[in-house]
């Protein structure tokens, strides 16, 4: 999904903490209607990033465009970019309407008038009967719900949201996450830029993905693309990718690995091979597969995995439905050769 | 909206600059610059103001009083608190004379205090004593007896809240940590809670001192003449008919500034020292 | 710490506390209480001074409240605005405003008064109501901003910020969030700036030149000529209203739960 016309534009954005340099050369183009998620470390400068876009803080380079219209020196009531704490603010002297009111008050409208325009969006996030309600007596989605609410009555042109998430039980995640999803994805509405370090969370909401390493952007693309193929060992190892091997690539373009031999084009040396536990299938020996020994099996929530051994080397692979298996046992595996993604370098 | 140190260096001059105002007049006043009896420039007031005695007479005697004072208060404020702690009536009653200023607090001091106040009343009707004389001169004494009970009963109130506060709060806190590490009730009690609260309310107790030392008021009604509490030699100088030694008064302000500021910087040390501990 | 010897303890603080404010109430309400009455006779028992006395009185307590009324609100606005700041700074600048703001508190009155005494009078309002007001502004912002930075280092400004994302200019921010979440504690210090004003002595005598005459430089001036009644009026006068104004706030912080 492309995103609209206009949206948030950065250019070069510099970051500092300090005397230090936090992030640099950072370049963010986000259409309207479009979901862009920033994944990075605790501590590489995301948040700072996000307050220097909203003018909450400064930027010591680069520049910020909203629309088409350079905002880089503007304060930051004045442009059209609203930021979402990670802790749903909502101001607590205020009702639920009268939050969501507030960016259509201090626009002018008068209060009667602005609570009129605000119950539309209290009901669109389904908090219709609590608009009366003071935030201390909401619990935790519902206060998210509120917030978002407020944000969309502002009519923002970009929206940020600094780990959304992050302080919600996976069931609430899981609540809001859809009411991000219904409210923000329609071409009028805003660019989102939306800041997290979990994985999962970038890759369920967003259309592009943007990884923040070292102080500089490792990797930008599609999430899909991101996960399939890691540009470098770094990015590989911070997405959590379960399978990051050891392998040498000959000159011949063939690369060897615990997994078998593939073809990649590519100079000779070390390399390493990462591929998605999800693509490493695993199923009761006797075909022309290479065979593992299993060693342990993880419980996730989608479903077990098992950890098996493969020449020195241990491989995480997602058993076929039907194989039933111990600790110890063989099992035959099988991956297809378009999910083997090949990175120079190697770990040692 | 960064936060910035410019803000807070203008709020920092504002802040300063009745302090500066008044230590620059004084400071010319001092030298003969201005004020009434200027004569030119001289440093004949600063000279005879630091090598008097009635100066380091007054001086010694008000710290010595606001001292015994600030500990009698302090010590009172932190067995109440943990004595009355929880009751609410306790705390109301404690606090309630946080209110009377201190001019009143003398009055009250020269009523109950005095050779023929109440105190002394009461001890003719229990048979102690027959006249007035009898009873002993506690009000413009040299020990500045009513002067130290004076200024006991008026810091109590802010002692003792701050007391309770700690009391109910970071003591209750490490009694708790100290009850669930095994220690008996008592044990908790006098090796945790008791130093946490005299620690807790040492910050207040050198405030309510250095705020003792400056005292005008109660002096002016309950001390002797001689020694000469410092607040009141100031301001006799200042109205002394001797137009020539009006710049005295000066220099013993400056003098009183500089201790105060003294105790400003040891208060804040002291806080920042405990600060970094508990960090 | 048995009910019981609670009881004994309690009875003891309050003896200490209120005998001495009896004692004030007893003399203010009787001509004459000699030696050794523990109580003033029936016949003294009536107050009785002439209506020049009233006057000083009245025109004394005028003079208290209106500085005192002054003095809370100007004291409350500059404390907080200055408070805010040195919250919001660095650890340095702020270590550095907070002991300012102590200074001025703890300053003797008579040593910056002198000073000032001086200042006043080269600008001309030396003696006068306005002169007085300036001075009791000096301790009252002292107390003030200690009173504000305690505020605002618990202030949770994240909603000062979200709100100026969600569109509201900086005075917006003041007047529809800032202000109304602090309202309460507002009013408490527009009180203790008052509170302040209200008990002020050597910096009344000093600026005020003996002209402007407040309620406590009037007991003073009662007790030095030996009219003790009149001296106890003064301080029942200069006593009750503070102690009604921190009855009523340890009353409200019970209420609303909160802790000194």
């Amino acid at each position: 999904m492309t995103g609209g016309a206009g949206g948030l534009d950065v250019r070069g954005a510099d970051v500092r903490f300090g005397v230090r340099v936090g992030l640099s050369a950072i370049d963010l183009r986000v259409g309207r209607g479009e979901r862009a998620a920033l994944l990075g470390p605790s501590g590489v400068g995301k948040t700072s990033l996000l307050r220097a876009i909203a003018g909450l803080d400064r930027l010591s380079a680069g520049s910020v465009s909203v629309d088409g219209r350079d905002v880089t020196g503007e304060l930051p009531e004045r442009r059209g970019i609203v930021y979402m704490h990670q802790a749903a603010s909502l101001f607590p002297h205020l009702s639920v309407l009268d939050n969501v009111a507030f960016p259509l008050e201090v626009r002018g409208l008068s209060r009667a008038e602005a609570r009129i325009r605000a119950m539309p969006v209290v009901e669109r996030v389904r908090l219709g009967p609590l608009a009366s309600r003071a935030p201390a007596t909401l619990s935790g989605g519902q206060l998210h719900r509120a917030a978002l609410a407020r944000a969309l009555a502002a009519d923002p042109a970009v929206l940020l949201l600094d780990e959304p998430f992050s302080s919600l039980d996976p069931e609430l995640r899981a609540d809001v996450r859809q009411a991000v999803v219904e409210l923000l994805g329609d071409r009028v509405g805003p660019a989102v830029v939306l800041v997290t370090h979990d994985i999962d969370e970038a890759t369920g909401l967003a259309d592009t993905l943007t990884v923040l390493l070292d102080g500089r952007i490792a990797q930008a693309g599609r999430p899909a693309a991101v996960l399939r193929a890691p540009q470098s060992l770094a990015v590989a190892r911070f997405i959590g990718i379960d399978n990051i091997l050891p392998g040498v690539r000959d000159e011949t373009n063939v690369v060897t690995c615990a997994l078998g031999q593939f073809p990649s084009a590519g100079p000779a040396g070390p390399v390493s091979v990462t591929v998605r536990a999800g693509s490493v299938r695993a199923r009761a020996p006797g075909g022309r597969g290479r065979t593992a020994r299993v060693v342990g099996t993880l419980e996730r929530v989608s479903g077990p995995v098992l950890r098996v051994r493969i020449d020195g080397d241990d491989v995480v692979a997602t058993p076929n439905t039907e194989l039933t298996c111990a600790t110890g046992d063989l099992v035959e595996l099988c991956v297809e050769p378009s999910s083997i993604h090949v990175i120079r370098g190697s770990e040692a | 909206m960064t936060r910035g140190n410019a803000p807070a260096a203008i709020a920092s001059l504002v802040l300063a600059s009745p302090v500066v105002i008044g230590a620059a007049y004084s400071g010319l006043a001092a030298v003969g610059a201005v004020g009434a009896g200027a004569d030119g420039l001289s440093g004949a007031a600063l000279v005879h103001v630091l090598t008097s005695s009635v100066t380091w007479q007054g001086v010694a005697w008000t710290v010595a009083t606001a001292g015994v004072a600030t500990f009698l208060a302090t010590a009172a404020a932190v067995v109440v608190a943990v004595r009355v702690r929880g009751s609410r009536t306790g705390r109301l009653l404690a606090v309630l004379p946080m209110g009377v200023p201190h001019v009143a607090a003398a009055l009250a001091a020269l009523l109950m205090l005095g050779q023929s106040g109440l105190l002394s009343r009461l001890a003719r009707l229990a048979g102690l004593t027959a006249i007035p004389s009898d009873f002993p001169a506690l009000v413009y004494d040299q020990a500045g007896v009513a002067l130290v009970i004076a200024s006991a009963w008026k810091e109590f109130p802010y002692l003792a809240l701050t007391a309770l506060a700690v009391l109910l709060t970071d003591a209750a806190r490490l009694e708790e940590v100290a009850r669930t590490l095994g220690a008996t009730s008592t044990q908790a009690f006098w090796r945790i809670t008791w130093p946490r609260v005299w620690l807790g309310t040492a910050p207040a107790a050198l405030a309510a001192f250095a705020f003792l030392l400056g005292q005008y008021e109660m002096p002016a009604l309950l001390a002797p003449s001689n020694p000469t509490a410092l607040a009141l030699l100031t301001y006799e100088r200042s109205i002394d008919p001797m137009l020539a030694r009006r710049a005295e008064a000066h220099v013993l302000a400056l003098l009183a500034l500089v201790i105060s500021a003294s105790i400003v910087i040891l208060y804040a040390r002291l806080q920042h020292r405990g600060q970094s501990e508990s960090a | 710490m048995t009910r019981h010897r609670q009881r004994w303890w309690l009875a003891g603080v309050a003896l200490w506390t209120l005998v001495p404010i009896a004692a004030l109430v007893v003399r203010a309400l009787a001509r004459a209480w000699r030696y050794p009455q523990i109580l003033p006779g029936a016949g003294d028992a009536w107050p009785m001074f002439g209506a020049a006395a009233t006057g000083r009185l009245t025109e004394a307590l005028m003079t208290s409240l209106v500085l005192a009324m002054a003095i809370g609100p100007a004291s409350a606005v500059i404390g907080f605005t200055i408070g805010r700041a040195i919250a919001r700074a660095p650890r340095p600048a702020r270590r550095v405003g907070l002991a300012l703001a102590l200074f001025l508190v703890i300053a003797p009155p008579t040593a910056l008064g002198v000073g000032l005494q001086v200042a006043t009078l080269a600008i001309g309002v030396g003696g006068t109501l306005f002169g007085v007001f300036l001075a009791h502004l000096v301790p009252a912002a002292g107390y003030l901003t200690l009173f504000a930075v305690g505020i605002f280092t618990t202030f949770d400004f994240v909603l000062e910020e979200e709100a100026r994302t969600l569109g509201a200019r900086p005075w917006q921010v003041w007047s529809r969030i800032t202000i109304p979440i602090l309202r309460r504690r507002l009013a408490e210090a527009v009180v203790l700036g008052a509170l302040v004003s209200w008990g002020q002595v050597a910096l009344t005598l000093l600026i005020g030149g003996g002209v402007v005459r407040t309620l406590p430089v009037e007991l003073l001036s009662f007790v030095r000529s030996g009219s003790d009644q009149l001296g106890a009026l003064a301080a029942l006068a200069v006593s009750v209203p503070p102690m009604l104004a921190i009855g009523l706030l340890q009353v409200g912080i019970r209420r609303t739960g909160a802790t000194l």
